[in-house]
């Protein structure tokens, strides 16, 4: 859809919803942001007001035989779950207006802009945060541990629990799906099968809770943004997913996101949740997070191949060699420890 | 190909050269003259050409290495898929063991692969420190 359209479109949709609550009767700039490889966001002003669109320009369908959630809830779903993290005292936006695929606009919703810095490369080195980053890590603690404790049973049937095992054979049907191109990849997932801990209760999980996806302020976090890959699972995995190599850019010694350390972390966790999670298994998931951002890498990959998408998606693609660089680091390291 | 040529202004423009002018104008004339996304995807672009050219550079490399491995962990007929996909299939079938020798090949191909891809990955240093100290 052209930019003038959605604009278009969108005057039309959110004078019903907006109405009452944020003032004004149409967009006075529509901006696209960068980034974002999966969804769209969008910057706009309603009247005086910034608002964030988020919106799929694609079908799903062209590659809903790859099981798994890799591309993530319905943007209904997700509203829906970022309406009960806000329940929960999560730092999240409001959500004023939700559209199904149907929907002229497509499928997409409408939520408050939350000032803060977005950019890690800013505030990951700025002066400005630095009192920010020192209290980050326990932060991110505290939030996830109210995010583990939503009621599973209000979430929407997509996020439904998993097991481990299902866990594994989905990765591998996508492995199969995808040529079987890497040697590394099936090295990964087999050493994640063989060296996989106990059975865990599921909680509700962020499922992309990393540096890039957080808002900071001078205070620390501020928001906690992209919820399409919520998903059930271990505690364990959210906080390894957030260590991972690939998103600490550049900075390997602050383990927690390129800014923290693991014992703050857990500290924050532990003070909301009354238990601390097990350094090892954190690092266990941090493995698991190299293959699922490789294998993220190779649906962009496969994405890109059916249709859907730009230079940037094919360029991610290539960014598959990063998940196996760390994979063979990470298990190098396990086994000598 | 780029010919030495002593007696006059080479001609000729090599696939490396023709892609350096395609950066050229990626980055001085096309981006700066484009905004938001279109920006972002110029100097996506511009990178990508970085990475045909490292792999233009490095490709003989790593087919020597996998032809190297095939030989000592494939033994058999050449089936239609490539060495990659052997091997991983191999893992996946739980054929193939990976000792340490597998695992040296594995690492020794990563640090190409990634010398190819994203070269200034943080990791890779770390890996490149570990693995060639090893080597020697």
């Amino acid at each position: 859809m052209s930019h003038e359209k959605l604009s278009e479109q969108l005057n039309v949709a959110l004078r019903a919803p907006l109405a009452g609550k944020v003032p004004g009767d149409r967009i006075d700039q529509l901006t696209r942001l960068s980034g974002g490889a999966v969804n769209e966001t969008w910057r706009l002003s309603w009247g005086d007001t910034p608002l964030i669109l988020r919106r799929r320009p694609f079908s799903a369908d062209s590659v809903d035989n790859l099981e798994g959630n890799i591309l993530g809830l319905s943007l209904k779903d997700e509203a829906a779950v970022i309406q009960l993290a806000s329940a929960a005292q999560v730092p999240v936006p409001e959500i004023y207006a939700v559209f199904d695929a149907a929907h002229p606009v497509g499928e997409a919703f409408l939520m408050d802009f939350i000032p803060g810095e977005s950019i890690p490369q800013r505030w990951l080195t700025d002066a400005t945060f630095e009192a920010a980053r020192e209290h980050l890590a326990f932060q991110c603690g505290e939030a996830l541990a109210r995010i583990h404790a939503i009621d599973c049973t209000q979430l929407p049937n997509t996020v439904a629990p998993t097991t481990l095992e299902k866990r594994f054979g989905a990765a591998q049907k996508r492995l199969h799906a995808f040529g079987d191109g890497s040697p590394v990849m099936q090295l990964g997932l087999n050493w994640l099968i063989d060296h996989a801990p106990r059975e865990a209760a599921c909680v509700l999980l962020h499922g992309d809770f990393r540096t890039g996806n957080l808002l900071i302020d001078d205070k620390g976090l501020a928001g906690v943004l992209d919820w399409e890959l919520a998903h059930q699972g271990p505690a364990e995995e959210d906080l390894g997913y957030l260590c991972a190599y690939v998103w600490r850019f550049g900075r390997l010694d602050k383990p927690v996101g390129g800014f923290g350390h693991y014992e703050d972390l857990i500290a924050g966790y532990e003070s909301i949740a009354g238990w601390a999670p097990e350094l090892t298994t954190v690092r266990y998931w941090e493995i698991f997070a190299a293959l699922s951002w490789g294998l993220v890498c190779q649906t962009m990959g496969a994405l890109w191949h059916s249709g859907n998408g730009d230079v940037e998606r094919a360029a991610i693609a290539r960014r598959r060699s990063e998940a196996e660089l760390d994979m063979l680091l990470l298990i190098e390291a396990w086994e000598d420890s | 190909m780029t010919q030495d040529n002593d007696n006059g202004t080479p001609t000729d423009v090599s696939s490396l050269e023709l892609l350096g002018a395609v950066k050229s104008f990626l980055m001085e004339s096309a981006l700066p003259a484009l905004s938001g996304r279109e920006q972002f995807n110029a100097r996506v672009a511009a990178n990508v050409l970085g990475i045909i050219e490292r792999e233009q550079n490095l490709h003989e490399d790593l087919v020597a290495l996998d032809t190297k491995a095939a030989q000592q962990w494939l033994p058999g007929a050449e089936s239609g898929a490539t060495i990659a996909q052997r091997l991983a299939r191999a893992l996946a079938e739980r054929k193939l063991a990976p000792d340490t020798d597998f695992m040296n090949y594995l690492k020794a191909r990563q640090l190409l692969v990634t010398a190819i891809n994203n070269p200034r990955y943080a990791s890779r240093a770390i890996a490149e420190k570990k693995w060639r100290a090893r080597d020697t």
